[in-house]
Parts: structure tokens; sequence; C-alpha cells
């Protein structure tokens, strides 16, 4: 019992450091390839690892109405993603299946985006809530897009345990309809997930000086980006554990490099549609949502009759 | 089609390619009638004032220590690069140079600063001839700009201080 | 005959209270009335003659005559008229009736006039400080002559704040600037935010100001001030060069060379190239779209590089002196500018191809920030505002100068009154400014650079010039002084009238789309606020620590 708990936390560890390890380099493949785009040389691929350190060495400044809900926040805010982090399978099943279930995961990411929300609280200015107005509208419209994806996985694997639904279980019983639909959603909505441009409404920085992250600067800012980094690897990886899961098989090395190349591709193409697109507006973008879950919720009904 | 329109945007981007220049890792080489830093030369320059006369942003002083020795101090650090120094310069002693790297954080770096022997026109005592009567000299005779503190003062006099101003300077006159 | 037969028109209606018509050619007018049909006399010539209203100069000619003047600018732009209507107010106590209840365009300037020189316009609607600092002195007035350019008021008032209005009922207030990742340039727009609409707009601005006025008419000379009037701006700084140039010409009847006109030509036109193609780059940036920000910069670039090879500086031309210009363009660089004009055609044809057809670009841009014909004519608004409503109306074909007579070109227009068709006419007026160039590059004459000047420059002379800038209009106002620098010089940029516009377009529109509303007028805020830098010496300067920013900032959130 011993021996299989430490290793249970040695692998939500290993998980932990891969995802704190790998974030900033699948950031900054995003910011070379977006300056290449753009026809410019781009930053290296190391530029997010500076980034970092550099803010992590800067003053520590408290501002904003409440200082300590600032500080709750931003530590939050890693402290959910990490702990989604070990969660996720990548490339080899998540150590601590046993202990959670989907709903879980589902909570942890939710909870995460309310850190941002608490974040724009803690500064209290009038920009910053006018973000975390728009950032509670666009939760309110997609958190439910990725639950029901979760919830059509549990409804064909009959269970809610994490391994069995995040390993594809989209697809269970062969390419049901309501996957196929579940496929598209996703993809379409993907880029809000992330929080890249045409539906990175919150932090817009030409229009609401960067919203809830406004008061923010130095260590914790390193964290709030650092999170965000993470949700980028994240929102990748549970795409491709629910939908692109076929060689996880393989042995390792195998299926653990074929899982990041899987995760590189997704991020390439969050690159291009964040590279080539303008940014929408608030209402805009809910009408969007409004459709795609609502398409959502016809994928659900046809998933309980069993297609 | 609005994917077909991004598809095209993309296009017109890749077709560029890399435009990044490797500036300041390799110089820059600027055309030939690039305007940067003016360089002023001692031994053409007549003190005739006239370059500081026109200069827009008043950047160029002039200090009569006595009838022979004239102090023509260029300041820098408002110079607007315009020119107008070396175009109205009857003796083509002022070139703008192919200088811009110009950042310093000592003010004195940029200044130039230049002591000129005046010797005595028979007639009217200076020479400046200007190419119309928008570039005339208006402030004629001895000047007292302030060095110390590097402003213009905007009255000229007719003869020197009583008492002169400088006084380690000593001019040997012959006979 | 254009100047007379409006004289005329102006005679039959008010006969008497003429005093004086100065007609120096066929485009210009000036007509001296009395104070009391000021304000008819505008009115007649606004509503029944259907001018266009520029601008209102007030100036202090105590010296000279003993009297305040106050000039209102209009333009007739069917009969390539420019007309100032000007009135002389008594010294002890300068009064006129405000044209503004009339004329909504004359808002600001009447404010101006009466913060700078200290006129007072009876019956202003909103008489409020528009140009000078919070902390200023009442009475003392920059602009008049008895005030010396370096004074340094006593009397000032650190603590003294704006008053601002308050908001209607229901709204928060959304403070857009001092700083703002947005603006380039600090100005304050102050809104009235209710949920994502904006439902009113306070602006305060003029925080840049310089004061080039003042200086121009103390320190500097008719030669020292084309190279302060570029400094103006930096992206239309050749238009201000120009039209100052222009104006003293035209008041003292100097013409230039046909060589330096097509060379004034070339350069304007090449700086509306430089102009809009980085306005397409920042419209797109604020939309979030920043790979066509780089791309249309990327495409900019080679402009600058051939501004730099004929002037000798990529923006700053240092181009114009009264009577002609400074540089000269050889046949290597006349190759090398056609080569320029052509790739920068192709590419520009495949972007504007590839954005015309971009419906995520125009479901930011159409809609947004409607100006329609109403608001243009009320409000004097100008350049692609006004063409973006479907308001015919150009200075290059209007009131033709430099080499313009000379050239054919199009005057884009659009109906859609929003930010997409302003966006399209600036990019198909790109098209039309390479046209220009080229007909330039084959009609250019041989000849010299400068005419000659022979004798002072007359003293006491009127001169007008209007120069289409990239933004719209650019008016400038100039009477000839003695000491070889002009009495009064008034500059008028074409932001200054389209500001006035943009509490009106962002009304009732949603939050998002301010910033871009406010970018589409082009907004150059140096060139509206280009009056008087009084030598704000120690005391004067509040130096800002970390604590009282942080402050500021918070305290102003709500």
């Amino acid at each position: 019992m011993d021996h299989n708990i430490s290793w249970i936390i040695l692998g939500g560890l290993a998980n932990i450091a891969l995802v704190l390890l790998v974030a900033p380099f699948y950031q900054g493949i995003l910011r070379k390839v977006t300056a290449r785009i753009q026809s410019r040389q781009g930053p290296p691929l190391r530029q997010p690892y500076f980034d970092l350190l550099k803010l992590l060495g800067k003053e520590d400044l408290e501002s904003g109405e409440t200082p300590l809900m600032q500080r709750f926040a931003c530590y939050l805010s890693l402290a959910t993603v990490l702990t989604v982090a070990s969660l996720v399978p990548m490339g080899f099943p998540s150590p601590i299946n046993g202990a959670g279930d989907v709903i879980l995961l589902i909570y942890l990411l939710t909870l995460s985006g309310i850190c941002t929300l608490l974040a724009g609280l803690a500064a209290g200015s009038t920009f910053s809530l006018v973000g975390i107005n728009r950032e509670m509208m666009t939760m309110i419209a997609l958190e439910p897009l990725f639950a029901i994806t979760i919830v059509i996985g549990a409804i064909h694997t009959k269970s809610f345990r994490i391994d069995t639904v995040l390993n594809g279980s989209v697809y269970a019983a062969g390419f049901p309809l309501s996957g196929i639909i579940m496929l598209v959603v996703m993809l379409l909505s993907f880029q809000a997930f992330v929080q890249r441009v045409p539906f990175d409404i919150s932090e817009a920085e030409t229009e609401i000086m960067e919203g809830p992250l406004m008061e923010y600067s130095g260590p914790k800012l390193a964290i709030f980006k650092y999170s965000q980094m993470a949700k980028l690897v994240l929102f990748s990886s549970l795409f491709v554990a629910l939908f692109v899961p076929w060689g996880t098989g393989l042995v390792f090395p195998l299926g653990w490099l074929l899982f990041w190349a899987k995760v590189m591709v997704l991020v390439l193409l969050v690159t291009l549609v964040a590279a080539t697109h303008a940014r929408y507006r608030i209402d805009q973008a809910i009408r969007y949502f409004a459709v795609l879950l609502f398409i959502a919720l016809v994928a659900l009904i046809l998933a309980s009759y069993g297609f | 089609m609005s994917i077909l329109s991004k598809l095209k945007e993309t296009l017109v981007c890749l077709k560029a390619g890399r435009v990044t220049l490797p500036y300041p890792a390799q110089p820059r080489p600027v055309p030939p009638k690039f305007r940067g830093r003016p360089i002023f030369d001692e031994a053409r320059c007549i003190g005739c004032a006239g370059c500081a006369n026109n200069c827009p942003a008043r950047e160029i002083l002039v200090f009569d220590v006595c009838q022979e020795l004239r102090i023509l101090k260029y300041l820098g650090s408002r110079c607007t690069y315009c020119g107008r120094c070396a175009d109205v310069c009857p003796e083509k002693a002022i070139t703008m140079s192919h200088e811009f790297e110009n950042a310093t954080n000592s003010k004195g770096d940029i200044g130039q600063r230049l002591e000129l022997f005046m010797s005595t026109c028979q007639r009217c005592g200076r020479c400046f001839k200007e190419t119309s009567p928008l570039d005339m000299l208006k402030l004629k005779g001895y000047r007292f700009d302030d060095l110390q503190n590097e402003r213009w003062i905007f009255h000229s006099q007719a003869y020197l201080e009583s008492e002169p101003l400088v006084d380690d300077i000593k001019i040997e006159l012959e006979g | 005959m254009n100047s007379s037969l409006k004289l005329n028109q102006l005679k039959e209606k008010f006969g008497s209270a003429i005093l004086r018509a100065d007609l120096p050619n066929d485009n210009c007018l000036f007509v001296f009335v009395e104070p009391s049909v000021v304000k008819d006399i505008c009115r007649y010539i606004f509503r029944d003659l259907d001018a266009r209203y520029i601008i209102s100069i007030g100036a202090d000619d105590r010296p000279f005559s003993g009297r305040f003047l106050v000039a209102h600018d209009f333009a007739f732009d069917r009969d390539q008229l420019l007309c100032s209507i000007l009135t002389h107010l008594p010294a002890d106590n300068p009064k006129v009736d405000s044209i503004s209840g009339e004329i909504p365009a004359a808002n600001w300037a009447e404010r101006e006039i009466s913060d700078m020189v200290g006129i007072e316009t009876v019956g202003h609607p909103y008489p409020k400080r528009l140009v000078l600092p919070d902390g200023w002195p009442d009475g003392v007035h920059p602009l008049r002559k008895d005030v010396p350019w370096n004074h340094v008021p006593e009397g000032f008032d650190e603590e003294r704040a704006y008053k601002f209005d308050d908001p209607p009922a229901g709204c928060t207030v959304v403070p857009i600037g001092p700083f703002h990742p947005t603006l380039d340039e600090p100005a304050h727009f102050r809104l009235y935010v209710e949920g994502e609409m904006v439902r009113g707009c306070e602006y305060r601005g003029f925080m840049v100001h310089r004061g080039i006025e003042k200086l121009a008419e103390s320190v500097l000379t008719y030669n020292d001030i084309t190279m302060m009037a570029e400094r103006i701006c930096g992206i239309c700084g050749c238009v201000h060069s120009v039209a100052y140039a222009q104006a003293v010409e035209s008041a003292v009847a100097i013409k230039p060379p046909p060589r330096a006109e097509y060379m004034r030509t070339v350069m304007l036109e090449i700086e509306r190239l430089h102009s809009h193609l980085l306005w397409v780059g920042l419209a797109c940036h604020i939309v979030g779209f920043d790979t066509l920000f780089m791309q249309s910069w990327r495409i900019r670039e080679p402009i600058m590089w051939i501004a730099e090879k004929i002037t000798g500086n990529r923006k700053t031309y240092a181009l114009c002196l009264i009577g002609g210009v400074r540089w000269d363009i050889t046949p290597e660089v006349k190759t090398e500018l056609r080569l320029v004009l052509y790739k920068l055609e192709t590419e520009w044809h495949e972007v504007v191809a590839a954005v015309g057809k971009d419906k995520n670009i125009q479901k930011r841009t159409r809609g947004v920030g409607i100006a329609d014909k109403n608001l243009v004519k009320n409000l004097g608004l100008v350049g692609p505002v006004a063409r973006s409503a479907g308001v015919d109306l150009d200075c290059r074909r209007d009131h033709p100068y430099a080499a313009y007579r000379h050239v054919d070109f199009a005057v884009i227009t659009e109906d859609g009154c929003d930010v997409w068709s302003r966006l399209m006419v600036r990019a198909k007026e790109v098209f039309e400014s390479i046209r220009i160039i080229r007909q330039c590059l084959d009609k250019i004459e041989e000849g010299p650079l400068q005419s000659e000047i022979r004798d002072e420059l007359p003293v006491g002379r009127l001169g007008l010039s209007s120069v289409e800038a990239p933004r719209g209009e650019s008016h400038h106002f100039v009477i000839t002084g003695e000491n070889n620098r002009p009495r009064r010089w008034r500059v008028r940029a074409p932001t200054y009238q389209n500001l006035q516009a943009v509490p009106a377009m962002i009304k009732d529109q949603q939050l998002a789309d301010m910033t871009i509303s406010l970018g589409s007028i082009d907004p150059c805020f140096s060139c509206t606020d280009r009056l008087e830098t009084i030598d704000m010496e120690s005391g004067l300067t509040k130096v800002w620590t970390q604590d009282e920013l942080f402050r500021l900032v918070r305290d102003r959130k709500g």
C-alpha cells in the first residue's frame, strides 16, 4: 500500500514537473510561429523562460483594493492548474486515477477560471471590473461545452473514472454521432478556452488595459502567466486525450512522444487561427458560444439515446 | 467567404518571408543625403554667426570675449538635424555627417566648441552673406549668449563689456 | 471672379455693415465687418450660402491697430474660395457674439479664443476652459502681446482641479486616458457607461500643448517656422510646413518656381502614402489583428527609405522655405521611386483584395462610429471621416495648391458613414496617391528650387492656406509682421474638428467599440494641441511620486 502511495505521489509530481517544464516551451513555439507569419524574426524559443525569470526577480508590489485577495488569486490559479496537471494523462495513464473522477476535473477547471475573476475583483478598478464582467459572461457560455463533452464520454463508457473517460471515450462503440459533433464544437471553441484571439476578450490590451490582470506585476504576474501557459498545454492534452487518443497503447517512450507531437499540432493550429483573426466583441462572442452550446445540448441528447 | 480571405492574407504574409534586419549586429548604411550630426570645421569657420542666426532650435551660441576672439558653441541637445546651419554657411564649414547613433549619457559629448580668431574687416567688422532678406542677421555686433546655462540672450551690443569677462585668455598682439 | 461674386452677394445682404474687403486673388476673400453683424453674417454664410466652417481665430492687434481681432474662416468648396470674416474689437472690453449656437463646429475654436486671447464670446453654450491647464490663473492670456513668451505666471494653483460634468443617472464613469495603451498621446475621454453601452462622453485634452504659435510670434523667424511647423505632427509634418509656407506666400504674393511646387506635391503624396498605411495597420492592431498591422507596416517601410533618400530623413523632411524647397530629386532617385511605387501598388492590391472580403474585420468595423452627413456639416468634419459619409470634399481639388492643378486624380467617397468605410476610403486613396506621384514625376519641369526674395516681406498682410493632410484639411492663417516674423499664425489641424465629433460617434455604442471609433478619425493629438509651452520652470512642474500616481489611478476609478 505504501509502495503504491509513493508511486502515486511521485507520478503526480512527475506530471506537474513535466507541465511546468514544457509549458513555456510551447508558448515560445506559439510566439515564434506567430512572428514568422507576421514576417518578423520573433523571439528565441527560450524567451518565455527568460520572461518568467525576469518577472520573478522584480519588486513584489501589492496594490489594488485588497492585496490579500490579490495574493490568494494568483497562488490559487497556479495551484488549480497544477492539480489538473496531475490528473490528466500525458502519454501515460494519470497517476492519481483513483483519487478523483471527471467531475473533479470539471470543477477544477472552472475554479481556475474563477481565479481570474478574483484577480479582477482584487484590483477593483473600473477596467478590471469591466474585464471580469466579460470573463464571467464567457465562462458561463464556455464551461458547459467542456462539461458536456466529458459527460458524453461518461455516458458512452458508463463510468466516471478519469482514465476510462479520457481515453477516447467519446469514440467508444465506434464513432458515435455525438462524438463527432463534440469534436467539431470543441475545435470551434478551443481558442476561447486557451484565451487567444479571436476570443481573448477579457484581456484585450488595447481596449481595457489588460482587464483583470491590470494590477499584477513582478512575481505575481509571473505566476499568472505561468498558469496561462500551463492552461494551453493542459487543454491541448485534454483535447488530445478525448478526441485523438490513438497511439497511447504504444510502448513508452514512443507513445509518450506521439502524445506531445499531437499537442504540438494543436498548438500550431491555435497559433495559426490567432495570427489570422481580429478580436471579437463580447456580444458577438456570446452569440457564437450560444449557438455552439445549443448544438452541444443536442449532442448530449443524442448521446443519452445511444447515438 | 471569410476563410478564403484569411488564406489570401496568410499568403501575403508568407510570400514576404522574414524581413527583420540584423541591426545592430550588423551596421546599417544610410543614404548619401542623410542628415546626421552636424560637424563644425574650425579651420574654415569665419565666425559670421549665420548658422546661429538661422538655427530654428537656437542651439548654437555665440559669445564675444573681445574684439578678436569669438566663441561659437554648438550644444546639440535640442538639435533637430534640419541642416539649415549647413545650408547658410558661406564657407561650407558645416557638414551634416552620417552619424545617427548619438545616444550618450554625458551631454557634453555631442557639443562642439569653436574658438575663433576674428580678423577685422576694414569696412564692416564682421561679414555674413545672406541669400535672402529672410535669412538676414538681426543680431549684429557683439554677442553674449549665456554659455554657463546654455541659453540664448536675445540682445547684441555695439561695443564690448568694459571688463573682460574671461581673464585667463591672453592674446599676444603683434607690434 | 469667385471672390468678387461672393463679395457682391454679401454686400447685397449686409450692405453698410461691411467696412472693408481685401481680394488678394480669385480664391481668397477677406471681409472686415462690424462686430454687431458677425453672428448674422456667419449664419447667412453657413446656412444660406452653404459654406463649410473652418476655424475661428483671435488675435491681439493692440500694438498695431489698438484693437483686438476676431476672424471666422469659411470655405466655399464648389467655388474654390476661402473666405475670412474679420472684425475688430475695442481694446478695453473685447466681446463678440458667439457663433457656436448656430454653428456647433465653432465650439472649441471660441473656447480657445477666450482662453488664449481673453476675448469673451457672449452666448457660448459651453464656456468651459479648453486649452489652459487647470491651475492656470485667470486673467493671464498667453497669446496677448503683453505676455512674454517665457512668462511664468504667478498664482498657478496646483490644487485646482477641473470641474467635470456630472454623469447622467445610472452611468458609471470609465476614464479612457490620459494614459491608455491605444492612445499614442495623452487625451482624456471620460465615458459615461451603462453596462457595456456608452451613453455620453466628456473630453479633456490639450495636454501636449507646446506653444508653437506663441513662439512663432516672438522668437522664431519666417524660415525657422517652417522647420517648427513640421514638428507639429509626427505623421503629417510636411503638410503643416507646406501650408504655412503657402499662407505666407499667399500673403505677400511670392510664387514658388514650378519645380518647387512639383517637389512639394511629391513629398506631400509620399507623406499621405506612409500615413494611410500606418493607419490601416494601427486600426487592425486596435481590433486585435496584429498580423495585418505588421504586414501593412512592412509594406510601408520602403516609402520611409525613399523619403530618406530624397530628403535626408525618414519623416522630418525639413522641406520648405518661404518661396521654395530645399531638396531636389535626381534621375536615379526618380527611377528608384518608380520601382518603390510599383512594388507598393502590387502588394497593396493583394492586401486590399484580401481584406475587402474579410468578414472577421467587417464584424468589428461595420456600423461602428457612425458620423452621417448632418454631423459632417454641423461640426465641419473633414478628410476621410467626411468622405466616408458620402460628402465629396477634398482640398486638393477644391482649393488647388502646389502642382495639383496639373495632375488628375479621383476623390474617393463611400456611403457607409462607419469605420469600415473610412478604412476603405484610406485604402483606396493609396492608389490615387501613387497615381499623382507618377504624374508628377512625368511632368516635373527643370528649374530653380527657390524663388528670389529681394525685399523684406511687407507687414500686416493676411494669408490663408488649406492643404489636404492625410487626416483632412489643414488650414493656416498668417498675418505678416515686423522683425522677420509673423504677427499671428493660427494652425487648424484636421483632428481639431474631427475630435469634436467623437462624443457623438460613440454614443449608444459598445464600450469595446470606443477605441476603434476614436482610431478611425486617425487622431493626431499633437496636431490638435499645438499652442504654447510657457516655460514651466521650477515650482510649476509637479513630480508625481509612485504613491501619488497609484492613488490617482485608484481614486479616479468610479
